[in-house]
């Protein structure tokens, strides 16, 4: 018998029209566009009362251009300072931290095949705040990125020796193993605290804690950037490879993907992204978390797509977020990794919302 | 060709003059229990392999290191000269399939894209999916039937539908050797038939396939050779009108059957005694 | 600048030792706050003497006689009041107790706040903490708990989270607390004469005119500064010094360096201590790109004063007439 006519679709489970998704291409170019306008004008907020065109202008005057292009007065040295030194530094760490922890938020949630992960699974976060509460408890915050990015390594090294001491780097592994060393560093962290800090270094630790980018200057834009382009771009391009494992590992395995070495390198370089943008910005939660999903209730779950809309609307995200963080309760200061939080979540629910109503 | 005997891959090739798949003495071991005890598997091009036999006889397992995901510990699978296990794993994902059962979960990928997957060893690490990909992966979900799921999510199909959709994949990846684990579960009389007449169809166009199955009458039906597999050992192979007798049933099975000759087909029909 | 308002506050002290022999050789008393008693020379308090402290109600059947100081706004408070024999110990201190208060015998019992069973085993009759968050569960105890056990606990109302806080710390605030305390330890003459002499050593301070300042506290990537209501703006206003922070309804307030360099302040006040050295703050606010470019920063226009003394108590005039003095060396 030769039936090769395939039985009628049944129609009884249906549940709604197929989703016609957006082009990739024209969601990444709507993003980019946005994300550039976020630049161009959150720029303008800030405690200092300096109007736009001044702003721009100054920032024309820093590259070269004519300052009074938009009709503004050239700024004074100091009022300068503002906008090329706090303002623009800040703006711009934003968007690269808020694109790494969102592109590394994304791929561990693929590589772990749990949607709960972020890029703090690996214990980073927690090896990180080691660091740097250390660091700022012996009165040595200039060497407060370096001693962040060495915590997250270690902790990461921890991670991955305890993960894969049975040989395979299973997911299960993976996080179960992240848990326990996040645990580990997490209690020293507290102990050190408890033990040394006085009132006014409760406040840096806790503002560290939270994830604060009141610090970034334009070192920190060097790191920050530095680490996306270096890691976050060949990352981005790996999405292919992410999707091969929506199967499982032996699926992966049979499409040709080197399922061990694979994960190690992925989460490697995840670590180390992280790691960078911890370094600069302390550990601000929930972008890696919960932007990975919202992109893909928006543009579908293929991890080619995903992993670069995610970048693009992290940096976004994060940018606005901190924009309110520095402007809200003017002249004080927020720090952003709550906001984050407190923003983020009820979006995410209107989002999800939404999308059950559609598919 | 019933033997059990090794060399015998090479006496085939000499004989037909056919290049041909030969595993030869495959070993696998866990946890101290031998699942795969020196299996000889000999087929020629073009020829569809159905291994049978009991549960817990180890034909996944077999499978699974005959496409290298599991790692075998001693013996080789050759395929038209090419030593298959040597291979580096995107080479080898490009000459050999293997379609699956999967416990599900939830992918959130449409039809398209799951077979899309199947194009993964053919496409550069860092590229994207071109026209040619976009092209074979809708022939691929042509020849199983499944076109008009292109765009519904694949996590909204049935279970046969889901086992079509990942026929399709393995096809997407153009292998000259294609190895389907049980691909007639979940599917109803009509499937399961039409599915396998795919496969046959895909074997006369040169595809060499080898499929487990746990239904003899199936295999019966629609393999060029039938090789049984007991306790991860190759009892018999061949033809399945002689490997396939009452005697060897009873052996392997545990149950008693008279096999009968198909009216109108010639070929093995098995009724099993229920008394 | 330090020596210099050392050697004012010893001559205070001094001047204050003399006047209390005169005036109670003369019987020339002080006006007592609390109950006036028939002897003119030395009012003494009637006890049992019930105070109403950061909403709780706090009463004392006689004079404590074993005080537990917790932070030196305590301490110096009670050496300040010639109480230094009734402090069995000092815990959490900010710093070293200045020579000028004579407190190099009080021991320190702990340098961070003391649990609640080591505070009981000192038996005091009174816990005297300078931070309201000493009073809880997990740290001295609360104050309903070693109040049960027999146990008094005061806060300095400057301190007081939410009741009893003064909306606006002024010095008025600070004397009604020194002459608190002297009727709580029955030594209210010696308040009495504290008061006048602090009152007569603000007089002194000619206040300057017309210039903006910073109270840094501490931080360097967030600013902790002091804000609107509490001890900084009180010093503040007393030199005539205008806080760029005052909008800011708090005794202190994280802030942001962006409204710092927008307000461009003349001046800027560092409040030293152990953990944040003058250097340190200076190095941060030239290492700032923005903050560099201060004038305050460009031009070295710091002045300094002691942690210790930023916190409601007994020695603020003395960090108002520091700063006033260093002002003045300044040319401002």
């Amino acid at each position: 018998m030769t039936a090769t006519a395939a039985p009628p679709p049944r129609t009884a489970r249906r549940v709604g029209p197929a989703v016609r998704r957006v082009p990739t291409a024209v969601w990444g170019g709507v993003l980019s566009v946005v994300l550039l306008l976020s630049i161009v004008v959150t720029v303008t907020f800030g405690p200092a009362d300096i109007r736009p065109a001044e702003v721009w202008g100054s920032v024309l005057g820093h590259v070269g251009l004519d300052p009074t292009l938009f009709g503004g007065e050239v700024l004074s040295p100091l009022r300068d300072g503002i906008v090329w030194e706090l303002r623009m530094p800040r703006v711009l760490t934003a968007a690269a931290v808020g694109a790494g922890l969102a592109l590394a938020g994304t791929v561990m949630q693929a590589i772990t095949r749990n949607p709960l992960a972020d890029p703090y699974l690996l214990g980073l976060s927690s090896g990180a705040s080691l660091g740097a509460v250390a660091v700022i408890l012996l009165g040595l915050g200039v060497l407060l990125p370096v001693a962040a990015f060495a915590g997250a390594i270690a902790a990461l090294l921890a991670t991955l020796l305890l993960a894969g001491a049975s040989g395979t780097l299973t997911p299960t592994r993976t996080v179960l193993a992240g848990l326990a060393v996040s645990s580990f560093f997490g209690a020293l962290t507290s102990l050190v605290i408890f033990w040394s800090a006085t009132g006014d270094t409760y406040r840096e630790i806790l503002s560290w804690l939270l994830g604060s980018l009141s610090g970034a200057r334009w070192p920190a834009v060097a790191i920050a950037l530095g680490a996306l382009l270096i890691v976050g771009l060949p990352l981005m391009l790996t999405g292919r490879t992410l999707d091969a494992f929506a199967f499982g590992d032996q699926a992966a395995s049979a499409l040709g993907v080197g399922v061990d070495s694979t994960r190690w390198l992925l989460l490697t370089a995840t670590a180390l992204l992280t790691g960078g943008m911890v370094a600069v910005s302390g550990s601000i939660g929930f972008v890696g978390l919960i932007l990975p999903h919202a992109v893909r209730l928006v543009a579908g779950p293929r991890n080619r797509i995903v992993l670069p809309l995610s970048a693009l609307a992290g940096a976004i995200f994060l940018i606005w977020i901190d924009t309110g963080a520095r402007t809200l309760f003017d002249p004080r200061e927020l720090p952003v990794g709550i906001l984050t939080a407190v923003v983020g979540a009820p979006v995410f629910a209107l989002l999800l919302f939404r999308a059950r109503r559609i598919s | 060709m019933t033997t059990t005997d090794h060399g015998v891959g090479d006496a085939v090739a000499a004989r037909t003059g056919e290049s041909a798949l030969s595993a030869h003495r495959l070993v696998f071991s866990r946890e101290g229990r031998m699942i795969i005890d020196g299996v000889d598997i000999d087929l020629p091009v073009g020829s569809f392999g159905a291994v049978i036999g009991p549960n817990g006889a180890g034909k996944s397992t077999l499978l699974q290191l005959m496409v290298g995901t599991l790692p075998i510990q001693s013996g080789t699978v050759v395929f038209d000269g090419d030593d298959v296990l040597a291979l580096k794993r995107r080479d080898r994902a490009r000459l050999v399939a293997l379609s699956e059962q999967h416990g599900d979960g939830d992918t959130g990928l449409r039809v398209r894209d799951v077979v899309l997957l199947g194009r993964t060893p053919h496409i550069g690490r860092w590229s994207a999916e071109g026209p040619d990909d976009r092209r074979i992966g809708a022939d691929a979900l042509a020849a199983v039937g499944m076109t008009a799921f292109a765009d519904r999510p694949f996590d909204t199909l049935s279970g046969g539908e889901r086992q079509r959709v990942h026929l399709a994949r393995a096809l997407a990846q153009e292998p000259k050797l294609l190895l389907l684990d049980e691909p007639t579960n979940h599917l109803d009389v009509r499937a399961q038939l039409s599915l396998l007449s795919l496969v046959r169809a895909q074997t006369a166009a040169g595809l060499t396939a080898v499929a487990a199955l746990h239904d003899l009458n199936i295999a019966a039906a629609y393999a060029d050779a039938v090789i049984v597999l007991s306790a991860g050992r190759v009892v018999a192979a061949g033809p399945a009108a002689s490997v396939l007798t009452g005697d060897l049933i009873s052996e392997v099975y545990g149950v008693r059957a008279d096999v009968l000759e198909h009216p109108r087909t010639g070929r093995p029909l098995i009724a099993f005694d229920t008394t | 600048m330090t020596s210099l308002s050392r050697f004012r506050s010893l001559r205070s002290v001094a001047l204050l030792g003399t006047a209390a022999a005169v005036f109670a050789a003369t019987g020339c008393a002080a006006s007592p706050t609390t109950a006036p008693s028939p002897d003119a020379a030395d009012p003494a308090s009637s006890y049992p003497l019930t105070v109403e402290n950061c909403g709780t109600e706090v009463t004392f059947d006689k004079a404590p006689e074993k005080v537990l100081t917790v932070k030196s706004t305590s301490t110096e408070m009670l050496l300040a009041l010639g109480l230094g024999d009734r402090i069995i110990g000092q815990a959490f201190p900010d710093g070293p107790v200045p020579a000028s208060l004579g407190g190099d015998d009080v021991p320190v019992i702990s340098d961070k706040v003391p649990g609640q069973e080591a505070v009981l085993d000192l038996e005091p009759d009174l816990v005297y903490a300078g931070w309201e968050s000493a009073f809880a569960a997990d740290a001295a105890g609360d104050r309903a708990t070693l109040g049960d056990l027999g146990v008094n606990t005061y806060v300095s109302p400057a301190a007081c989270k939410e009741a009893g806080r003064p909306d606006t710390l002024a010095f008025d605030d600070v004397f009604d607390q020194i002459t608190e305390m002297g009727a709580i330890f029955d030594v209210s003459a010696a308040a009495a004469t504290l008061v006048d002499e602090q009152r007569a050593e603000l007089e002194t301070i000619s206040p300057v005119d017309g210039l903006s300042a910073l109270w840094y506290s501490s931080g360097s990537d967030t600013p902790y500064v002091g804000a609107g209501s509490g001890a900084p703006q009180m010093i503040m206003d007393a030199v005539g010094l205008t806080n760029i922070a005052a909008g800011v309804d708090d005794s202190w307030t994280p802030f942001n360096w962006e409204a710092v360099v927008d307000a461009n302040p003349d001046v800027i006040v560092l409040v030293v201590s152990d953990w944040g050295t003058a250097e340190k703050k200076i190095g941060v606010l030239e290492s700032n790109p923005a903050t560099a470019k201060l004038d305050a920063v460009v031009n070295e226009r710091y002045v300094t004063v002691p942690f210790a003394a930023t916190e409601g108590g007994v020695r603020n005039v003395e960090a108002a007439t520091t700063l006033a003095d260093q002002l003045e060396a300044l040319g401002l």
